[in-house]
């Protein structure tokens, strides 16, 4: 059993830790990070919930259980990025909206496809990370 | 084998009647296209290759289209009936018939694509799909060893021999800058290189008809099931390689020695063949050993080519088609009745099964050449056109018509004379009006050939290249064809008289091929490959240190060679190191020590512990050189890489651990370790020095970078890069983490099975 202060602050930084995650995707295009970095900042939140609560409290609070199909749906949404263009008749990978138009700003976010394949990338990354948290702190249990 | 008793039929199943159907639509298509005078498609497929997707209902076309497709109606039917009583035999589900008669119909169209095919790329594919759906119909049963090697036979000596094909067809297309036939056939001449490609595509096309000496994989192909031999090994699968030749017939005929070379492989064929087929015991190997001399005939005529070959070659194709088709599903019917496999334990059968005897017996009638079968004018064909080539061919004809007679009487009076060996159970319709359809085909053809004849004629006028003259019929007198015919019957008689007395010898000639064929050539060298393949991994994986030294040393040395061969002017140089570089200086003084000090540690949390310092360390100073990206990523990963070593150590057992801190490293080992490490930094220092010494072509790439980032809405130049530049590289790289979090989970899954 961790201690309370490990406790406290690992639920106090979960929050911000999902917000910093969040700011990096969106701003990647215009600022440092991208749908990586983003993935493995959220990761590490939540791999800290691990170490202070253990799996069965996590698992209790939070959706873990479903990373698995967060990640493959986040690999989905690139692909699908990816294929779009094709059906439509342009290249793989051709983002939308073209150099010649201004992409429509909500905020500081700007809608461009480039941005819809980043958190794709996101997706992938943060679900693969807490599954392999999960699965590993798992076997650890079985083997207690 | 347990006969089981059966009350009731078994009804049709909704994937075999859609397989039937689909070979109903093709036949109708095929006929109808060949009535109305041929049709095309021609749509771009690759224009940046100039490759067409160009397809053509010729005469050709029509012909071996109509056999798999008609042909491929009745296996079809006979199948629906064959294949739940075959499962139901081996104690399988009825649903695994689904998979049989998708591979069948997956068959059906790669062979319908083949025959139609105008580009030779177009045609390789389809050729190499008719070898994948082979493999997966010959190893249906899958639980069957012997079933499972034979597929792997059959699509290893028709898939490599198909490489040979695509080299032969490249070598063309680098000639000729085309890969169409019609083009090829306009353009091309007598050369070295035309003589070189066209054999290599001969090889392909002999593998694939089973001749010598490839034949070998087909006698094994027998493992299938039934329908899928009746198939296969006569109408369709073996029909593709003859149909190859006849199709680039044209460039074939260039030179005269392919076309001698065709006459040796085609009278080789006949002869191995016929004389296994003379010794074979079992019903279906007999038909096995039949079909590779009766295909031995066929490139015989067309090694023989001009218009009269054609016309034989095409008209025998057609003829001995319909006919083995009806006496490979004889054969399965018979073993669906007794549980007979062999000649041995058949006999007597035309009292109990008098329609099969019938209907079988003009199938036998046919390809030994009988009158008032369609195979008679097979052999008169035959014989005309070794007339045309002289006396020694016409002979080693009459030679090869006497075996087949003689075997194919020693395979039908098998069956059905002599003393009754068991009581047959009664069988499905399904299982016999099939052949007696096609043994009335056969009857028709005897007697009105002029429809038969005409679709042969036009078959064979594409692979002659132009008009061909094809007259068949009955004549009362004393020409040469005749007495030839009446030759082979005899010596076919004598052949089959004797035969109790060559037994001994025949024995043996099918011995010493088992062991000195080339089947054995095969085993050797498959054998052979998998050892290396086994000794290789075994040296791979027989450490850790011994995997990673198999990925960089490797790596290194292909680099090295790089850097050996390429211009280093001006590569290596030595800069002034400035006041403000005196932080990034520090850092990778830190980084270097840290890394020197990951070798002293001997326990595991301290090792994993140095190098985060030493990642860390990295990571501040592509923050100091102006990469944020890089470095935030940098920090992160190394964060999270410390944190799961930590957890991963925390999992395994203390004293395991313990243990293997304590564990003294072999000498030679260390030396190789050492050896591989300077061998893989020197190249990396290299690489990484040369590439710091020129910036110029760098900075005008980054500006580029920049100026296209703004197009592409971006300002963080990384993140455009990975999203937009280089997306695809991004979507390959997030693939592998999500097959890299499949694997952690199944292996964590098989553990905690264990």
């Amino acid at each position: 059993m961790t201690s309370v202060l490990t406790r406290m602050v690992s639920r106090a930084l979960l929050a911000p830790t999902l917000v910093v995650a969040a700011a990096i995707l969106v701003k990647g295009y215009g600022d440092v990070g991208d749908g990586f970095a983003a993935g493995i900042v959220a990761a590490l939140g939540i791999l800290l919930q691990f170490l202070a609560f253990g799996r069965d409290e996590v698992a209790a609070a939070l959706p873990v259980r479903h990373a698995r199909s967060v990640a493959l749906f986040g690999l989905s949404v690139g692909v699908a990025v990816f294929a779009a263009p094709l059906v439509l008749g342009g290249a793989p990978l051709e983002h939308w909206p073209p150099a010649t138009q201004t992409p429509v700003q909500i905020g500081s976010l700007e809608l461009i496809t480039a941005v819809v394949f980043d958190v794709g990338v996101f997706l992938l990354v943060l679900g693969s990370a807490v599954t392999i948290i999960d699965v590993l702190t798992a076997a650890g249990e079985d083997g207690r | 084998m347990p006969r089981r008793s059966r009350s009731q039929h078994l009804g049709v199943s909704a994937s075999a009647g859609g397989a039937v159907a689909c070979a109903c639509a093709a036949s109708a298509t095929f006929l109808g296209g060949w009535l109305a005078g041929g049709a095309g498609i021609d749509v771009p497929w690759a224009p940046t290759w100039d490759l067409r997707l160009a397809f053509e209902l010729d005469g050709l076309a029509a012909l071996y289209g109509l056999l798999a497709a008609g042909i491929g109606v009745l296996v079809f039917v006979y199948a629906s009936a064959y294949v739940p009583r075959h499962l139901a035999d081996q104690g399988r589900s009825r649903r695994e018939e689904a998979r049989l008669h998708a591979a069948m119909v997956l068959f059906l169209v790669s062979m319908l694509g083949l025959t139609t095919a105008q580009d030779l790329i177009l045609l390789f594919v389809f050729w190499d799909l008719t070898a994948v759906a082979s493999w997966l119909l010959i190893g249906f049963d899958r639980r069957n060893r012997d079933a499972r090697l034979s597929a792997l036979m059959a699509l290893l000596v028709t898939a490599i021999s198909a490489v040979l094909m695509l080299i032969g067809i490249l070598m063309l297309r680098v000639e000729y800058a085309t890969t169409q036939l019609p083009e090829l056939f306009a353009v091309a001449r007598p050369s070295t290189t035309v003589s070189a490609a066209v054999g290599l595509i001969a090889v392909a096309a002999l593998a694939k008809s089973a001749q010598v000496p490839f034949h070998f994989w087909l006698p094994r192909a027998m493992a299938a099931p039934t329908p899928v031999s009746a198939y296969l090994h006569s109408a369709a699968m073996v029909a593709a390689g003859v149909f190859l030749l006849s199709r680039i017939h044209p460039l074939i005929a260039l030179d005269a020695d392919l076309l001698d070379g065709l006459l040796v492989v085609g009278f080789a064929s006949m002869a191995v063949g016929g004389v296994l087929a003379l010794a074979a015991d079992g019903l279906k190997r007999l038909l096995a050993y039949s079909t590779i001399s009766q295909y031995g005939y066929v490139v015989t005529m067309l090694g023989v080519g001009g218009s009269s070959g054609a016309a034989a070659a095409s008209f025998y194709v057609l003829a001995h088609a319909l006919a083995k088709s009806a006496l490979f599903m004889t054969a399965g019917t018979v073993t669906a009745a007794t549980g007979a496999k062999s000649l041995r334990d058949t006999g007597g059968l035309a009292r109990a099964m008098p329609l099969l005897a019938i209907a079988s017996a003009a199938a036998v009638a046919a390809i030994a050449a009988l009158p008032l079968t369609i195979g008679f004018f097979k052999d008169e064909l035959f014989f005309k056109a070794a007339l045309e080539r002289g006396d020694v061919v016409a002979a080693l004809a009459v030679a090869g018509a006497a075996l087949t007679f003689a075997y194919m009487m020693r395979f039908w009076s098998g069956i059905f004379l002599g003393a009754p060996r068991a009581a047959p159970q009664p069988v499905e319709r399904r299982l016999v009006w099939p052949v007696v359809l096609l043994a009335g085909l056969v009857l028709i053809g005897g007697i009105v050939v002029a429809p038969f004849a005409g679709l042969a004629r036009d078959a064979a006028a594409a692979t002659h290249a132009g008009a061909v003259k094809l007259d068949v019929a009955y004549h009362l007198d004393a020409r040469a064809e005749n007495l030839m015919a009446l030759a082979a019957y005899t010596l076919g008689l004598l052949v089959l008289a004797l035969r109790p007395v060559l037994e001994a010898s025949l024995g043996l000639v099918e011995r010493v091929g088992n062991r000195f064929g080339p089947e054995r050539a095969y085993g050797v060298s498959l054998r052979g490959l998998n050892r290396i393949s086994d000794r290789l991994h075994a040296v791979e994986v027989r450490d850790l240190r011994a995997r990673v030294a198999a990925v960089i040393v490797p790596a290194a040395v292909l680099v090295a060679v790089g850097v050996a061969f390429t211009p280093t002017a001006g590569s290596y140089r030595i800069g002034n190191v400035l006041a403000a570089d005196a932080p990034l200086v520090a850092t990778l003084a830190v980084c270097a020590l840290a890394a020197v000090a990951v070798t002293a540690p001997r326990r595991h949390l301290s090792l994993a512990l140095t190098l985060s310092a030493v990642g860390f360390a990295l990571a501040t100073a592509y923050s100091l050189m102006d990469a944020p990206d890089v470095a935030l990523v940098a920090v992160l990963i190394e964060t999270i890489f410390a944190l799961l070593f930590v957890g991963v150590f925390a999992l395994l057992p203390g004293d395991v651990l313990r243990r293997e801190a304590q564990l003294r490293v072999h000498r030679s080992r260390t030396v190789r370790d050492i050896v591989v490490a300077t061998l893989s930094g020197v190249v990396t220092m290299l690489v990484v020095w040369a590439a710091f010494s020129r910036p110029q072509p760098d900075a005008a790439m980054a500006e580029r970078h920049l100026e296209l980032a703004d197009d592409a809405h971006g300002k963080d130049v990384v993140t455009v890069i990975l999203a937009d530049f280089r997306g695809l590289d991004t979507l390959v790289e997030v693939t592998v983490v999500a097959v890299a979090m499949i694997g952690v989970s199944m292996l964590l899954a098989l553990r905690a099975r264990a």
